[in-house]
């Protein structure tokens, strides 16, 4: 019986290759991208997972109080983890500082190479459970030690072995390397974690505990905790709320210091916060890409159903012979299933090459390194359970349907299927349509959010500016030598330092007073520290004052406010006012125009820059215009080797670093857009069949007509009327739809574009074009026809 | 073997009520071969409809080897049905998408025998009919009378007691007719019953009696 079942299956897929085209592409795309997004969900979902404590790891965390804002950080002080060790000992089982993952210059004898890599505590082996291939866990017991991830060990030491050899962190530590680590797998958030050395060597070069006064004053570290073994994270976090507060001087109280856990689970999805409290983070990706590929999926079922249904008519006649030859009902539902099984197993076969073929692009969109999970059985069950599942679903209208007919009717000819069954037919349609257009509207509003946020004055000028961190000590001091070699060389037009790139504020001093300074007022305001060429070499405009000059020597005491700090701190007239930053009093010189620096989507934060060339980590580069950067940058390299031979030549480009703000949402974008694509193709497939059926449906009605002197563009707009006005319909359902959704997803960006109506129409417009092509295909086809031949159809 | 007891069938359209058959009593034996006839829409085809199973009245009574059909469930009547009853159309109504063997092979899918079965039952009949060099071709390669001929080794290959055709041999020449209706004889001889619609005078000569219909009520007996 199930022979003869696909024997049929088969023969009827042959025989309709064009729809059996049509379903199999359709279902194996929609399936496709489904695969592709559960796959990305279920990488999202697992990210950090493989650390065997997974679950009672947390990064300390603090929420505090500006002006009645709270913010929250990870930046904590450096006796943080001392202190919950004496206070909550037995709430925690590991408790680590660490500095922030960074890149730094590791030296082996003549090879040199910048990894990123981090200092932390030596428990921090127990806590990430690091999987050594050389060494033991205890491997960072030894302050001058360091343990390497295993390719890190690889590219310095090829196959020697790298035990007890003697490296040099940033030209600084001379360090043993005393174990070899597994490196940490890509979807984690310690995936570029490559190598670790201790944190007491960190922290006491730095002489950080004699420099610092007041120790609980200053956030500048990292703090990660493994909760006890049968402890319960949120018990202890609210536990430890405290802990910094009773530690801090009054004026510090003042901002109000709440610690608490953040849990390893929530690191990676649940990542923002507002207003101190957890507010979810990519979280929101994943729902909205799971809806997505499950409408997508939808999609490819609805043209499955509104394919078979409007194929009904020409099965009716196998059914009313089956039926008068002793097929019972439920064999005839059973043949249909089997049909439909049939071909969503197909789709799944080709859906899997699909998704092996378009995994590299994926990967790359989608920054991820996904693979199919072709040993997994869960994969498989998900797998061929979901192409059942989907079989059954996009089987189920047409087994019911078509096995319910009845056979005297059928074959007396006096059976009917097409009025009956157009009216789901075109709700299906329009369901289509309708996620089809909303995707659409919802895609060019994000790529007009990004627009909007590039387009958005930066205040400087970014072409051509490069950026290096100054990774050794071999920098200090040379600055003037160093920009005189740079400048000579004529491949650049200016240099200058500063404490941080451009594209990010790297410190916030809360210590400011200023004259007329309300005392509710928290003075806290980011903090940059530069060199007199900074302004030159970043091209920043001046709404008032001037810029810093070696010609006035009290400029060391003068500093530059940008206007939002102006506007902060109440000033009409800013020049020559007094701001004092921890006591020490400034003279304000210069009001620049707002720089974005931070996120592109929110307003300025307000900045000081201040003359400092001790705190100087950056190196700012503008190249000259005439050169080519190529050009340029080998000679700019040579100089480089001479002032520091211990590093390699590392730099960036300011534009790409910038870029990269957008990055998330131009991610998001592209994906959006891909699926938007597909589902408009799927749409249309289904489209193309069904308006192929409807005109062989209507072979005689068009005959008759043309006979009665219709002309071609008569015909075609009787075929294509249907569908307009379905599309119109699937419009007014989405463009709301849309709207709400799209005007939610805006609110949490500050700096935002305006749905404007044209979106809509252009949405509606493309849409209806999309169709009309897709149909007028087929229209045209039967308008031209023979109408003689077509009569004689009957 | 059939019994039809004041059997009525009508449509309704609007307020009106349309009469397809009116006050039919009819008698027929096993071994019987009745040919009915009469012009269009005098409710033939919804005649053997009925005696089909296909269709039912709208009141009367049917008696199929002493049960009565109306009376029993739908999954029962379709075992009797499956059992007893084979038909052939007069559009021959073969499966396009299935070779004359597989045609011929569906009702026994159906009825559940194996397969080893099957294969002998089906090369006994392409065997007999003469189709054997046939088999593998698909029902649009082959002429009106062996498509017919194909119906009706699928309409006997289950061994039905009664047979009903719908004009069987209405889309055929009547060299190709006169074959089907010396077959339906030679199956008569054999103990099958054989119900026929037919328009023509000379096929209805075939048969032991006819049942001439004029606007759904039976002339004479």
């Amino acid at each position: 019986m199930f022979n003869n079942f696909l024997k049929i299956a088969l023969r009827n897929l042959k025989r309709n290759k064009v729809y059996s085209f049509i379903n199999i592409i359709g279902l194996a795309v929609g399936m496709a991208v489904a695969m592709l997004i559960g796959l990305w969900i279920y990488d999202e979902l697992s990210f950090n997972k493989s650390f065997q404590n997974y679950d009672r790891l947390a990064i300390v965390m603090q929420n505090q109080t500006f002006n009645g804002k709270v913010g929250s950080q990870t930046a904590v002080p450096y006796l943080m983890a001392d202190e919950i060790r004496k206070t909550y000992g037995s709430d925690f089982k590991y408790v680590s500082m660490s500095s922030w993952n960074g890149k730094h210059v590791l030296s082996f004898g003549e090879k040199k190479i910048a990894q990123s890599g981090n200092y932390f505590e030596p428990q921090i082996t127990e806590m990430l459970s690091l999987k050594m291939l050389k060494g033991t866990r205890k491997a960072l017991k030894e302050t001058h030690s360091i343990i390497l991830s295993e390719s890190v060990a690889k590219a310095l030491f090829d196959k020697a072995d790298p035990m007890d050899k003697l490296l040099k962190i940033d030209n600084n530590f001379t360090v043993k390397v005393s174990g070899v680590y597994e490196d940490l797998p890509f979807n984690s958030d310690f995936q570029d974690l490559n190598f670790i050395a201790p944190w007491d060597l960190y922290i006491n070069d730095n002489n950080w505990p004699e420099k610092t006064t007041d120790p609980w004053r200053s956030n500048a570290f990292q703090a990660f905790a493994q909760i006890a073994d049968h402890a319960d994270m949120d018990k202890v976090s609210v536990k430890i709320k405290d802990v910094k507060l009773k530690r801090v001087s009054k004026v510090n109280a003042a901002f109000k210091p709440e610690v608490f856990l953040h849990p390893m689970k929530k690191w990676h999805l649940y990542s923002e916060f507002k207003d101190g409290k957890n507010v979810g983070g990519r979280i929101q990706f994943v729902w909205l890409f799971g809806i997505i590929g499950s409408f997508v999926l939808l999609l490819a079922c609805i043209n499955f159903m509104n394919l078979a249904t409007a194929r009904s008519e020409k099965r009716a006649k196998e059914v009313g012979i089956r039926k008068a030859i002793g097929s019972m009902r439920s064999q005839l539902i059973g043949q249909f299933f089997s049909e439909s099984v049939l071909v969503s197993v197909f789709a799944l076969l080709l859906s899997l090459v699909l998704v092996q073929l378009t995994l590299p692009y994926f990967n790359q969109l989608s920054n991820k390194q996904i693979s199919i999970l072709w040993t997994s059985p869960l994969f498989w069950t998900s797998g061929i359970s979901f192409s059942l599942f989907t079989g059954l679903i996009a089987g189920s209208y047409p087994a019911l349907y078509l096995s319910s007919f009845q056979p005297v009717k059928v074959l007396k000819g006096t059976f009917q299927a097409g009025r009956f069954a157009s009216a789901p037919r075109k709700v299906l349609v329009v369901l289509q349509f309708t996620v089809s257009i909303t995707l659409i509207i919802g895609t060019i509003i994000v790529f007009q959010q990004i627009q909007f946020a590039k387009n958005r004055p930066s205040g400087y000028d970014r072409s051509g500016l490069i950026n290096i961190l100054m990774n050794t000590p071999d920098f200090k001091g040379h600055y003037n030598a160093l920009r005189n070699d740079l400048l000579k060389t004529g491949a650049v037009a200016e240099m200058s330092q500063s404490s941080g790139p451009t594209t990010g504020i790297s410190a916030i001093n809360n210590g400011y007073e200023w004259d007329g300074k309300d005392p509710s007022i928290q003075g806290n305001l980011g903090t940059v520290a530069i060199t007199h060429d900074f302004g030159k070499s970043i091209g920043w405009t001046f709404a008032a004052g001037r810029d810093f000059s070696r010609n006035f020597s009290t400029d060391s005491s003068g500093i530059i406010l940008n206007e939002a700090a102006a506007k902060f701190m109440g000033f009409k007239d800013p020049i020559g006012k007094t701001v004092k930053a921890d006591g020490k009093p400034y003279k304000v010189i210069g009001v620049i125009k707002d720089m974005v620096m931070e996120s592109p989507y929110q307003p300025v934060f307000r900045t000081v820059y201040m003359l400092d060339y001790e705190w100087a980590n950056f190196i700012n580069l503008k190249i000259n215009p005439k050169m080519s950067s190529s050009q340029a940058l080998a000679k700019i390299e040579s100089v480089f080797k001479k002032y520091n031979p211990s590093a390699p030549f590392d730099y960036w480009f300011v534009d790409d670093e910038y870029a990269r703000k957008f990055g998330d949402e131009e991610r998001i974008g592209k994906l959006a857009g891909v699926f938007t694509v597909l589902a408009i193709f799927i749409s249309c497939l289904g489209l193309f069949g069904l308006a192929s059926f409807v005109a062989e449906q209507r072979t005689k009605e068009i005959g008759i007509r043309k006979i009665l002197g219709a002309s071609i563009f008569n015909v075609w707009r009787l075929l294509s009327k249907d569908f307009v006005s379905l599309i119109i319909i699937s419009l007014l359902i989405s463009a709301p739809a849309a709207y709400l959704f799209m005007n939610n997803w805006l609110q949490k960006y500050e700096y935002r574009t305006e749905i404007s109506w044209w979106i809509f129409l252009v949405s509606g417009m493309g849409a209806m074009a999309i169709t009309l092509l897709t149909v007028s295909f087929q229209a045209i086809k039967a308008a031209v026809a023979n109408p003689v031949k077509s009569i004689r159809t009957e | 073997m059939i019994q039809l007891k004041n059997i009525f069938r009508w449509y309704n359209s609007g307020a009106n009520r349309n009469f397809v058959l009116r006050d039919i009593s009819l008698d027929i034996k096993e071994g019987e071969f009745v040919s009915i006839m009469g012009p269009s829409g005098s409710g033939k085809s919804t005649l053997l409809h009925l005696l089909g199973m296909m269709d039912e009245p709208n009141e009367g009574e049917y008696l199929f080897l002493d049960q009565s059909v109306l009376k029993i469930k739908e999954k029962q009547r379709s075992e009797l049905y499956k059992k007893h009853i084979g038909f052939v159309f007069q559009a021959y109504h073969l499966i396009d998408e299935l070779t004359v063997y597989e045609n011929i092979e569906t009702p026994l899918l159906y009825h559940g025998i194996s397969s080893s079965e099957r294969k002998s039952m089906v090369a006994d009949i392409l065997d007999r009919f003469n189709i054997v060099g046939k088999k593998d071709l698909f029902p649009n390669q082959l002429s009106g009378g062996q498509q017919q001929l194909v119906g009706i080794a699928r309409a006997i290959i289950t061994n039905p007691k009664l047979i009903l055709a719908d004009e069987p041999t209405g889309n055929l020449n009547s060299k190709q007719g006169e074959e089907i209706m010396e077959l339906f004889k030679t199956l008569n001889a054999e103990g099958v019953t054989i119900i026929q619609v037919t328009h023509s005078e000379k096929n209805a000569e075939y048969g032991s009696r006819i049942i001439n219909l004029l606007d759904g009520r039976i002339e004479k007996v």
